[in-house]
């Protein structure tokens, strides 16, 4: 069972003093569970969740009624493989907890335990619409870079869920580890996944190189729980070798990058795996993404695999709405851009049910818009996560405050 | 008319300034020989401010030759463009395209001279790869000119150079007729980074100004031993007979390409272009420059110019930036969305600059984040406002205002053909224009440049 129920659970009554039940009418509903509503619409929300929405519903007594005409509501938008929490200025190295350099901890690593509920870029990211995040961490010693959770963007409770996956890599990075082949980092995926099968501490004596009794027992927990592995891979060929080193350990897998999936589209769709991607990174940037083109998501979405877009940046995961809309732009379904920031992401992470949705049960995550939320001339205007408004202000927004007129000469410490 | 005649001669001179001079590696870029074209109905967005309006355009021999309603359509292919928009190219201050090429390994990583914090001797178009792939991406973006700097890891980093977006063998078939040269200057964290790490000058942000003081005042040193002996040179008798007797005439000073490049600047003939992130940092720098006597055209990335927007309007001093950037390192940490509108509504020039070879190829949506989040702040900024900031304002930090940079009578045909309003992220360039010729074209395949590196391993790059 995972975590994120209890921890669900919990933050809905330390929330609960805040919460009122709300009616929000009139706008373009995307619902992102098969129906837009542009007629009459009407979402409730109770205690936290959606409670029921549709055309023309009755609002109970007591709700407190938000008009939203001429504006659109969409879930929340959920960024896949980012760093939020874990990371407060990625060239300040002792504000990053991403990543383990020196220390030999691989699969063993979990980023939970660094998880910063005050990190700067929530607030940031939150104000555009972000309201959930998969906190992967990133290769630093080994192919194997440990365990990713999920995270809400508020201001405190920020953790739902641990274990959400085993985070890796296969290419140049991750081959400088082992030796300088991407042979050898499959080689050692492949080993540790055998070796973990059988390891007891008290039979295993490991040698130089070997895996760390921590990473073992680690790979062994994995083997043994329903968590995907979620592996950055760029190149065609090695696409293929991820896939069948999950066929052969009977493994969920995620592609991360997937700068040449489109390569391989038909067998991505066929043995079910999502992908996780940056339409933006289009560039033949290395030897392992010659294949780069901005239509990779439209091809693969177009063969039916399941499509989740992230963004280059963690400081910036508002940036999926650029991603997205430039998607559109190169072909995909405007419906498919928007699943892919909300519905898909929560169900490929095995997130709480309903997420990403807004249909009757699942919790309130929801974001009321300008207009089309894609348009980068569109923005957030309210921000719901978990049936709570949230602030929209950040530290971001006080500078602009502050300097917003330099005649006043005021300018807060002089 | 009289204007037209103006840029014409202005142009003119420019290209053969470049064709008189005999400077080292002069620009060999000739124009292709362009077709009368007529855009008929366009929503056009001139670049000046002026609001869009809905009007006809002719190219005629690589220039903008007439703008009004129900133009004659004689001799010229017509374009319906009801429903499309045009705008002028889109020019980008800061990229390193070609010296930071993709692919981007060890063997292509060109754009740091990183031995010593100045390198004033070096250029950056002598590690421009002309067959880097960025450059026709950035081309499907729009982009008709650019400047490529040198990297920020010394307080001098080198000149940098203004190219076309052109398909070309050499570098010196980019290089824009007449632009002047960059000073590439960097302050903040990462000088004194590159070089504390190494335990040598400067190591501190007080280690950089003294480097860049000390560089300014041997320029002028030099510079005057250089003016003597020149003068001695052009007048032996007067300069004989003012020597005291026994004591031998001035030597002229020993060669320095690093000196050349900063006298360079002292003499008005290369342009400063300042990589700072913070306003206190800006402000020494401006006191710098008045203290020796230079310009600085453009601070880049300058994520705080917010804060000192009104002196930064009065010593007419561009600001590069980017739309939403912030917070990678600490000198970025205080970065806003409001940025850009707040330094154009001060009166000073704004600017979008890339910086990246992804955020290059859409320099539109860049622009529209940076208007639309102003917008949300209550202010007013139309997109006659926004599209300046990657188009005319970009040419005046450049010195090629005159040439390009806006859609008006008698100025390059550097134009834009969008599906759709260049501020939609559906939209995307459909046709781009360089001195009049067509070089990309969304629905012509022969129009969309390949380099020699995209020339894959299969036919079509791997299969569908």
């Amino acid at each position: 069972m995972r975590l994120h129920l209890l921890a669900g659970f919990a933050a809905l009554v330390l929330a609960g003093t805040t919460l009122a039940d709300t009616a929000i009418l009139g706008a373009v509903v995307h619902t992102m569970a098969g129906e837009v509503i542009a007629e009459d619409s009407v979402i409730l929300v109770a205690e936290g969740r959606i409670q029921a929405v549709g055309s023309a519903l009755d609002v109970p007594a007591g709700y407190s009624i938000v008009d939203a005409a001429g504006k659109v509501v969409t879930p929340g938008l959920i960024v896949s493989n980012s760093q939020l929490g874990i990371v407060e200025i990625g060239g300040a190295a002792t504000t990053v907890d991403s990543r383990v350099r020196e220390h030999p901890l691989g699969a063993a690593f979990d980023v939970r335990y660094a998880l910063n509920d005050a990190a700067t870029a929530i607030a940031v990211n939150r104000r555009d619409g972000v309201t959930r995040a998969i906190v992967a961490p990133q290769p630093g010693n080994d192919p194997f870079a440990g365990w990713g959770v999920a995270i809400r963007l508020t201001d405190r409770d920020i953790l739902t869920s641990v274990d959400v996956g085993l985070f890796g890599a296969i290419g140049a990075a991750t081959s400088s580890y082992v030796g300088g082949s991407r042979s050898a980092v499959v080689q050692r995926m492949r080993r540790g996944l055998e070796q973990a099968q059988r390891y007891r501490a008290s039979s295993y004596n490991p040698g130089p190189g070997d895996f760390s009794h921590a990473d073992l027992a680690a790979l062994k927990r994995f083997r043994g729980a329903n968590v995907p592995l979620a592996l950055e891979v760029h190149r065609a060929n090695e696409i293929r070798e991820a896939v069948a080193l999950a066929e052969d350990f009977d493994l969920d897998l995620i592609v991360l990058g997937a700068t040449e999936a489109w390569q391989v589209s038909e067998l991505l769709a066929a043995q079910r795996v999502p992908v996780v991607i940056d339409v933006l990174a289009n560039l033949p940037s290395s030897f392992e993404r010659l294949g780069a083109r901005l239509d990779n998501a439209a091809l693969l979405s177009q063969a039916g695999v399941q499509v989740v877009f992230t963004v280059g940046d963690s400081q910036n995961a508002r940036w999926l709405r650029q991603v997205a809309g430039n998607a559109v732009a190169n072909g995909m379904e405007h419906a498919a851009a928007l699943e892919s920031i909300t519905r898909i992401p929560a169900q490929v992470w095995g997130l709480e049910p309903g997420l990403g949705t807004l249909r009757p049960g699942a919790p309130a995550d929801l974001v009321i818009w300008t207009g089309d939320p894609l348009e980068l001339t569109q923005w957030a205007e309210r921000v719901m996560i978990d049936g709570e408004w949230q602030d929209t202000s950040s530290r971001q927004t006080r500078l602009f405050e502050r300097y917003r007129d330099l005649s006043s000469g005021n300018f807060g410490y002089r | 008319m009289k204007h037209l005649i103006a840029l014409l001669i202005l142009a003119g001179s420019l290209a053969s300034a470049a064709i008189e001079a005999r400077e080292p590696f002069a620009s060999s870029y000739t124009p292709r020989v362009a077709e009368d074209v007529v855009f008929r109905g366009a929503s056009v967005l001139t670049g000046t401010g002026e609001p869009v309006a809905t009007t006809d355009i002719r190219l005629s021999g690589g220039r903008i030759a007439a703008i009004g309603v129900d133009l004659p359509t004689t001799g010229a292919r017509v374009v319906d463009a009801a429903g499309l928009w045009l705008t002028p190219g889109i020019i980008d201050v800061h990229s390193h395209l070609g010296d930071y090429p993709s692919p981007a390994i060890q063997a292509t990583r060109d754009g740091n001279e990183a031995t010593d914090p100045n390198t004033a001797q070096v250029w950056a178009e002598h590690s421009v790869w002309p067959q880097d792939p960025q450059f026709p991406l950035a081309l499907a973006g729009g982009v008709t000119t650019l400047q490529i700097l040198p990297g920020s890891a010394n307080l001098f980093g080198g000149r940098g150079v203004t190219l076309k977006n052109v398909p070309s063998r050499t570098v010196q078939g980019m290089k824009f007729p007449g632009a002047k040269q960059a000073l590439k200057m960097a302050c903040g964290e990462n000088p004194k980074r590159v070089y504390g790490s190494r335990d040598k000058a400067p190591s501190t942000r007080m280690g950089n100004i003294a480097g860049v003081r000390a560089a300014w005042a041997q320029a002028h040193h030099v510079m005057q031993e250089r003016e003597r002996a020149a003068a001695a040179a052009a007048n032996e008798d007067i300069a004989a007979a003012a020597a005291t007797p026994g004591v031998p005439p001035p030597a002229p000073p020993a060669p320095d390409l690093a000196m050349d490049t900063l006298i360079g600047v002292l003499k008005g003939e290369i342009l400063v272009h300042n990589h700072c992130y913070r306003a206190d940092e800006m402000a020494l720098m401006m006191d710098i420059a008045k203290e020796f006597d230079y310009k600085i055209t453009a601070f880049h990335h300058a994520v705080e110019s917010y804060k000192i927007a009104d002196l930064l309007a009065e010593a007419e001093i561009c600001s590069a930036m980017w739309a939403d950037w912030w917070g990678f390192k600490l000198e970025a940490f205080d970065g806003i969305d409001e940025n850009i509108a707040l330094v154009d509504a001060a009166g000073a020039c704004a600017i979008v600059h890339s910086d990246s070879p992804v955020g290059i190829q859409r320099l539109n949506q860049e622009a529209a984040k940076a208007m639309a989040a102003a917008q949300r702040q209550g202010m007013t900024v139309t997109e006659a406002d926004a599209i300046v900031w990657i188009t005319l304002n970009a040419a005046r930090a450049l010195g090629i205002d005159a040439e390009t940079g806006s859609l008006e009578i008698g100025k390059a045909a550097d134009v834009v053909l969008w599906d759709g309003n260049p501020f939609s992220v559906y939209s995307r360039a459909q046709q781009v224009y360089i001195d009049g010729y067509r070089y990309y074209d969304r629905n012509d395949p022969d129009r969309q440049p390949r380099t020699d590196f995209d020339l894959r391993q299969t036919v079509n790059g791997g299969a569908l």
